[in-house]
């Protein structure tokens, strides 16, 4: 039952080198600050979660007395968890990247400091200044809004420290992968030529392509805050069709780029589990590359409603909404697929959160595409299907940090981390996937019902929204019990474990058939 | 490269700002408040005598509405005189749509409405429609288009804003509120009411960077600096990537 355990890669049977080289740069000259995101990660989702819960009730009718509160807490919801799932991915993929190459140590800190501060801030602007303009600050509501004029300041100047750190983190990494790679390499343009040497890791190629489109999102973010603090200084108005266009260029293309960043992980840490390896190859480097280019393009199925944007982009938002998920999704999904076909696959907790989360991109995926079809989009955009798919897409993304987190643990406990998910943890995801699945299709059904989305409370035309909202709050509560008690099992990996119980495991034959173990000494 | 990636940023810069026309007037946020206002159906008493509804002008073609009153020493005159010029300027009366001035003072019998519109030139136009209403009636429609107006018991004159309102089956598609204006407003309604759908922006001063402007003469978008500026991002990325791979990988 027990495995073989490698010195890079405990738990994997012999194939580790085959996986992955091994830590060709050595890892101990840069500093992990993974374990400090991992805290910070777990603590700020259990508040934001919490806080959607109270959303949710509160449009169920649960805690009406409480509702005044509801628009700054889907401000600070939509904005904190957004920015967690992009930080939370971006520091798993800095992690996976320390086998390649050096990232700055001190950049690294910076980045955790810069956040924390990013937060309070907003923390601050939400909570003492009742700070309401909703997660993409739409211009100009910002400035228009009840809540005083320091607490939009305090807002924008979250946002401002939260972007700056980033980008500065971006480019740390970018320059980290330019100190190994050249641009060529770190793109796979040599597996486009027919070359298939030098062999680069599909981590990397995805990780510099997210942060070349990276740095394009946070830019654009940096030009609507200083518009913004333009007009706060002059009384010169901007724009509103180039400061929307600006905005989700920004927002859209980051929340995409905290998925892919995810994903990079899942091709770094899945072939572990698998026992094989996950090269990068044309079709690979294809795809990435084409979704440099079409990412940039599809935040323009947000500006269908504006009548004001010329009817050629709206249709380049449609082809290109459709083509951006399409390259990265088949790829992906059908590598991973092939990837554990007939492996001596290991279904340890990372493995199979690493599928749950292909699993749940792949579902918001098809949600996202029927959203970004402009004849379906009159009907969809103001409801609640928006949040639906958005909401699959985040938590698919969390799993995969979940499970990231967890396989990082056990490597630093220099555990075994071939180990079957045990029965304690498989009773945990079932329940935190009916919760999930339940949370997400009152979503789904209320959106297709054309419940509307930001709607504190609902009109009696609208009463059934009230009854999607109520049963969502629940189901999104024992998701969020069950995802704490993983969540503390998650954090626990990091202690040095006694040797787990074998009738604590589930031992028996893993999903794939036969007991991995067993499949693994064949 | 740096330098030929600035210069082409600058001649696109150059020529795409060239290439905007005269930017719109922006709409107020007073004109905002109005669009699609629901605007209710009065009896009205026409200059020929005739009582109608209201809902019956704007039936078969879209309606303009425009206040005044016949003994108004101010702004009515000149306001209407400025519909009437951009009117016959414009074109598409009778085919596009009507006009309807309707007076505020419910004192104002027949004869004054034919005489207001002797004054004007328009008298005998089917399509140019003097009217008058009782006084609930009139506080109905003018508190619908937030269109105030007081006694000054002083001067015995009324203090009241101008106010020209495109409706469209009972809702407002467009106004323009102030004192007479550039023709390009009129020709913004215009091509409003002729099915066109017209970019508004309501902000209330000189907007910074738009993405597009559009010329109201030739009825055509010209692209503006604020497309130039949404292009800033993906050209800084650029050439911080080309900047940060220019000296390739480290050796050893």
């Amino acid at each position: 039952m027990h495995t073989t355990q490698s010195n890079t890669y405990p738990g994997t049977v012999g194939a580790a080198e085959a996986v992955a080289p091994a830590r060709e740069v050595a890892a101990a000259e840069t500093q992990s600050t993974i374990f400090l995101w991992m805290l910070t990660t777990v603590a700020l989702f259990v508040i934001l979660a919490l806080l959607g819960i109270y959303m949710r009730l509160t449009q169920g009718g649960a805690l009406v007395g409480l509702r005044s509160w509801f628009y700054p807490m889907m401000t600070l919801h939509g904005v904190g968890m957004a920015g967690l799932w992009f930080v939370g991915s971006m520091a798993c993929a800095c992690e996976a990247l320390r086998k390649h190459v050096r990232a700055s140590s001190a950049v690294a800190v910076f980045a955790l400091a810069g956040t924390v501060v990013g937060v309070v801030l907003l923390l601050v602007s939400v909570f003492l200044g009742r700070f309401a303009a909703g997660w993409y600050f739409l211009y100009p509501l910002p400035l228009l809004g009840e809540w005083p004029a320091w607490s939009a300041a305090t807002f924008l100047t979250s946002l401002t420290v939260l972007g700056a750190t980033w980008l500065i983190w971006s480019l740390d990494v970018l320059r980290a992968v330019a100190e190994r790679y050249s641009l060529s390499n770190a793109l796979g343009w040599h597996y486009l030529r027919g070359e298939t040497e030098p062999a680069v890791p599909p981590a990397v190629i995805i990780v510099t392509v997210s942060m070349i489109a990276n740095v394009v999102a946070l830019v654009s973010g940096v030009i609507v805050l200083v518009l913004f603090y333009f007009e706060l200084l002059t009384g010169r108005p901007s724009d509103a069709l180039l400061m929307k266009n600006l905005t989700f260029l920004f927002g859209h293309t980051l929340v995409n780029l905290a998925m892919y960043l995810a994903l990079a992980v899942v091709y770094d840490a899945l072939p572990v589990y698998a026992g094989r390896p996950w090269k990068a190859n044309k079709i690979v480097a294809i795809s990435w590359n084409s979704v440099l280019l079409i990412v940039l393009l599809a935040y323009f199925h947000h500006l269908y409603m504006d009548f004001v944007q010329p009817g050629a982009l709206q249709y380049i938002g449609q082809v290109a909404s459709y083509a951006a998920s399409l390259p990265a999704a088949i790829v992906t999904i059908f590598g991973a697929l092939l990837l554990v076909y007939h492996a001596p696959m290991r279904w340890s907790l990372p493995a199979v959160l690493f599928f749950l989360g292909l699993l749940g991109w792949a579902v918001g995926g098809i949600g996202a595409v029927i959203d970004s079809t402009i004849v379906a989009n009159v009907r969809l955009h103001n409801t609640l299907w928006v949040p639906a798919h958005f909401h699959t897409y985040m938590l698919a993304g969390f799993a995969i940090i979940g499970g990231y987190f967890y396989h990082c643990g056990r490597q630093s406990a220099k555990a075994d981390i071939s180990e079957p998910i045990g029965r304690y943890q498989a009773v945990l995801l079932s329940w935190i996937l009916a919760g999930a699945v339940g949370f997400l299709a009152m979503f789904y059904w209320a959106g297709a019902y054309s419940v509307p989305r930001r709607y504190s409370g609902y009109p009696i035309e609208l009463a059934h929204g009230t009854t999607y909202a109520l049963w969502a709050g629940i189901f999104a509560s024992i998701f969020l019990l069950a995802a704490v008690l993983c969540l503390i099992d998650v954090m626990g990996s990091w202690r040095k474990q006694a040797p787990v119980r074998a009738d604590d495991r589930l031992g028996a034959p893993s999903p794939i058939g036969a007991p991995a173990a067993a499949r693994a000494e064949e | 490269m740096v330098r030929v990636s600035a210069a082409c940023l600058l001649a696109v810069l150059a020529v795409t700002a060239g290439a905007g026309a005269e930017p719109p007037a922006a709409v107020s946020r007073a004109e905002g408040r109005l669009l699609n206002r629901s605007v209710p159906d009065i009896p009205l008493r026409l200059a020929d005598g005739r009582t109608v509804a209201l809902s019956s002008l704007w039936q078969d073609k879209p309606l303009l509405v425009t206040f005044f009153y016949a003994q108004c020493h101010g702004i009515c005159t000149p306001f209407l005189a400025w519909v009437r010029d951009a009117v016959r300027d414009i074109g598409g009366l009778g085919s596009d749509y009507r006009v309807l001035a309707l007076s505020f003072d419910d004192t104002d019998g027949a004869a004054d409405l034919r005489a207001q519109a002797e004054a004007l030139d328009v008298g005998g136009n089917p399509d140019w429609l003097f009217a008058t209403a009782d006084r609930e009636a009139i506080a109905r429609i003018t508190n619908a288009l937030d269109f105030w107006y007081r006694l000054d018991p002083a001067t015995g004159q009324y203090d009241h804003p101008a106010l020209l309102a495109a409706v469209d089956d009972g809702r407002v598609m467009r106004a323009v509120l102030g004192s007479p204006g550039a023709a390009g407003r009129f020709r913004e309604l215009a091509r409003e009411l002729r099915g066109r759908y017209i970019a508004a922006y309501t902000l209330p001063n000189q907007v910074l960077w738009r993405c597009f402007s559009f010329d109201p003469a030739t009825g055509r978008l010209a692209m503006d600096w604020g497309l130039v500026i949404l292009g800033v991002p993906a050209f800084t990325a650029a050439t911080l990537t080309f900047g940060l791979f220019r000296r390739g990988p480290r050796r050893g």
